[in-house]
């Protein structure tokens, strides 16, 4: 569903993105690991078209990210962490509302899509209320509604559980696996190692913009024979002089 | 182009806009509280020196009180003689409004022919003391022409032997140019002023703000290409400018209409409004109005974050005042040529024109097409920084 073929990102003399490869399967959920700076969010940018690689090439569902970025962006959803941004002066469903219509849906269909998100997010409550008073996690839930709104085959979630309370992030992890059940491909970025084991198929860490592994967290507990999740990232991201 | 896109952006701005009490008051507080107010303070300050200066005016008379000519200046209304010893020390101080010397004897000498010699001080840096240096020379000129009635009735001559001629002078300006040349030289500036400062915050909030809320990530992810979000933003960005103007462009006319100073002679008129003129103004207008959105969307756009915005905006607000205090006093005959080819100075010197009714075609023409070519390098630059990979930068 989604390849990464070579992709190298520079800004400038730096280089954020490596020589990146690595496939997404349609239906699968994959996470993308590695310390801050990695370039995780850099690599997810480039998916979701809004950076251009420097070079290598992008391919979602078979159209490049460089070439055919407007077929690409119809079939994404994105949803980035950290800060969450949304409209404050608009309530919940105009936020919704207004990138459901940018992505070319109906009135009618949208509606009732809004609807059904949100009994899915629970937050159907402050629905019409205006953003700029909601705390972190309801910030949260509308900013992940958001990116649903167009039923995108492509989700790419950028730390998506930061600032989310304990039931809040079940209530996404329920999600996903109800997403995953839909047939959806996900990628997602996460600090979290406990939560990638729950929730994902596969497995990519990065380190200083480079693959450095990929596949199951049973193949990486294989290969590195050990148990406990953090020292494996440690021995995966910090084993740079063994090769 | 895609229309329906353009129109979902532009019709979220605006929403999102109106609702942002920051916006307002950068559309409004110029047309609507510094206008109105600037006049009400240059008015009542105006009229109140005048009426203090008509109410009240001490004189001091050096000489004898009790003869005719200090009798028929105690007459004017409002003034009043101070004793004192130190009397140019209380001009001085603003305590006396004029000083007045003169002989004993006046009447006397008068009768017998001769010339009396007068000393009147004033300060003339005090408005209220040239006020009354007026006063009193006025009433020396009256008493000064009853006594030469009377010199030349007693040689059997009438006053108008001494008055071979006799002037009248008239204005050939109806009432719509005067409003017009009143409304020339302020509305001009105001609506300049009004379009360059009304978009900013508009501005501002569209690429900095949305940057800096991190809400342009995820717009610019959706399938809307950036010259369509640039468009959108653009029209909103004019929209709330030529709000401002249009704001301005009534409060003014209100203030004037209702002028609590001075103008009460002057009968307010828009006589020299006609479709085309009000075509023309709309134009230039909209001109002005893109030409300072393309430019403040730019600055937006290139600011790391809202404060630097906000920052950068400052000298554009400059931009538009100086050539508007610049062509301000200039009467639309005399602006050169030239003027009409450059930004900011044509649509002032097009403003002018339309108010003071005096519309030349080749003028329009020219400041239209030179104001053309500005718009579209402004939004050309504008598009150019609009570009994914620069909006992400922080
Ligand atoms: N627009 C940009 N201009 C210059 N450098 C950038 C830009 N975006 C990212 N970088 C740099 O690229 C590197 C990778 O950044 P990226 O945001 O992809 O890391 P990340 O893995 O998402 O980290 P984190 O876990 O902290 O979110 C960092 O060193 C960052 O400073
Ligand atoms: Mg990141």
């Amino acid at each position: 569903m989604i390849e990464v073929n070579q992709v190298t990102k520079r800004f400038g003399s730096f280089v954020a993105v490596d020589n990146l490869t690595f496939a997404i399967q349609p239906g699968e959920v994959l996470g993308l690991l590695g310390e801050n700076g990695a370039g995780k969010t850099t690599t997810m940018r480039m998916m979701a078209t809004v950076l251009q690689p420097t070079s290598g090439d992008i391919t979602v569902d078979g159209f490049s990210v460089s070439r055919q970025s407007m077929q690409v962006r119809r079939r994404i959803g994105l949803l980035f962490g950290g800060d969450v941004g949304l409209y404050g002066r608009l309530t919940a469903r105009e936020n919704i509302s207004y990138f459901g219509m940018l992505y070319g849906m109906e009135e009618r269909a949208l509606s009732e899509r809004i609807i059904q998100l949100s009994r899915t997010l629970q937050m159907e409550e402050y629905l019409d209320r205006r953003v700029s008073g909601f705390s972190r996690g309801m910030k949260q839930k509308v900013a992940i509604a958001r990116s649903l709104v167009h039923d995108p085959a492509v989700i790419l979630l950028d730390e998506p559980t930061t600032g989310l309370d304990v039931s809040a992030a079940s209530v996404f992890r329920r999600l996903i696996a109800d997403l995953r059940q839909a047939g959806k491909t996900i990628l997602f970025s996460s600090h979290n190692m406990g939560e990638v084991e729950k929730l994902c198929d596969r497995v990519v860490i990065m380190h200083r913009g480079r693959l450095r592994f990929v596949g199951s967290i049973a193949e990486l507990k294989q290969r590195y024979r050990l148990d406990d999740l953090d020292d494996l990232f440690m021995r995966v991201v910090g084993g740079e002089h063994d090769e | 182009m895609n229309r329906r896109q353009i129109w979902l952006v532009f019709r979220k701005e605006f929403i999102d806009l109106l609702r942002d009490r920051k916006t307002w008051i950068g559309a409004f507080v110029i047309p609507l509280v510094v206008i109105p107010l600037l006049f009400l303070l240059i008015g009542s300050s105006m009229s109140s020196v005048e009426e203090e200066a008509r109410s009240d005016i001490p004189l001091v008379v050096l000489g004898k009180a009790d003869q005719p000519l200090v009798e028929q200046l105690l007459a004017q209304p409002g003034t009043r003689l101070v004793q004192t010893d130190e009397p140019l020390a209380l001009l001085e101080q603003a305590e006396v409004r004029a000083v007045l010397e003169l002989p004993d004897d006046v009447e006397q000498k008068l009768s017998r022919g001769e010339t009396i010699k007068l000393t009147l001080w004033y300060d003339p840096s005090n408005q209220k003391s040239a006020y009354a240096r007026d006063v009193v020379g006025q009433a020396i000129d009256r008493y000064e022409q009853q006594v030469v009635a009377e010199r030349l009735n007693a040689v059997g001559l009438s006053t108008r032997a001494i008055q071979p001629i006799e002037t009248s002078v008239k204005s050939v300006a109806s009432d719509e140019r005067l409003t017009g040349s009143m409304l020339a030289s302020i509305i001009p500036l105001m609506l300049v002023i009004s379009l360059a400062s009304g978009g900013i915050p508009a501005a501002t909030d569209l690429v900095a703000g949305e940057k800096e809320r991190g809400t342009l990530e995820a717009l610019i992810a959706t399938p809307v290409a950036p010259k369509n979000m640039l468009t959108a933003k653009l029209f909103a960005v004019m929209l709330m400018s030529g709000i401002s103007a249009l704001a301005s462009l009534i409060s003014l006319s209100s203030v004037l209409a209702f002028a609590p100073f001075g103008m009460d002679q002057v009968e307010y008129s828009l006589g020299f409004l006609n479709p085309v003129t009000i075509a023309l103004l709309l134009v230039m207008l909209l001109l002005l109005a893109a030409l300072f959105a393309g430019v403040e969307l730019t600055i937006s756009t290139m600011a790391k974050s809202f404060k630097e915005a906000q920052t950068y905006m400052t000298p554009v607000v400059f931009g538009a005042m100086v050539p508007a205090y610049m062509m301000l006093p200039l009467n639309p005959a005399d602006v050169p040529l030239a003027y009409y080819l450059l930004p900011v100075f044509n649509g002032m010197a097009i403003f002018k024109e339309v108010f003071y009714g005096t519309v030349d075609a080749l003028h329009a023409l020219l400041a239209i097409a030179s104001s053309l070519v500005y718009v579209v390098a402004a939004i050309a630059v504008a598009a150019r920084f609009f570009q994914r990979e620069n909006l992400l930068v922080k």
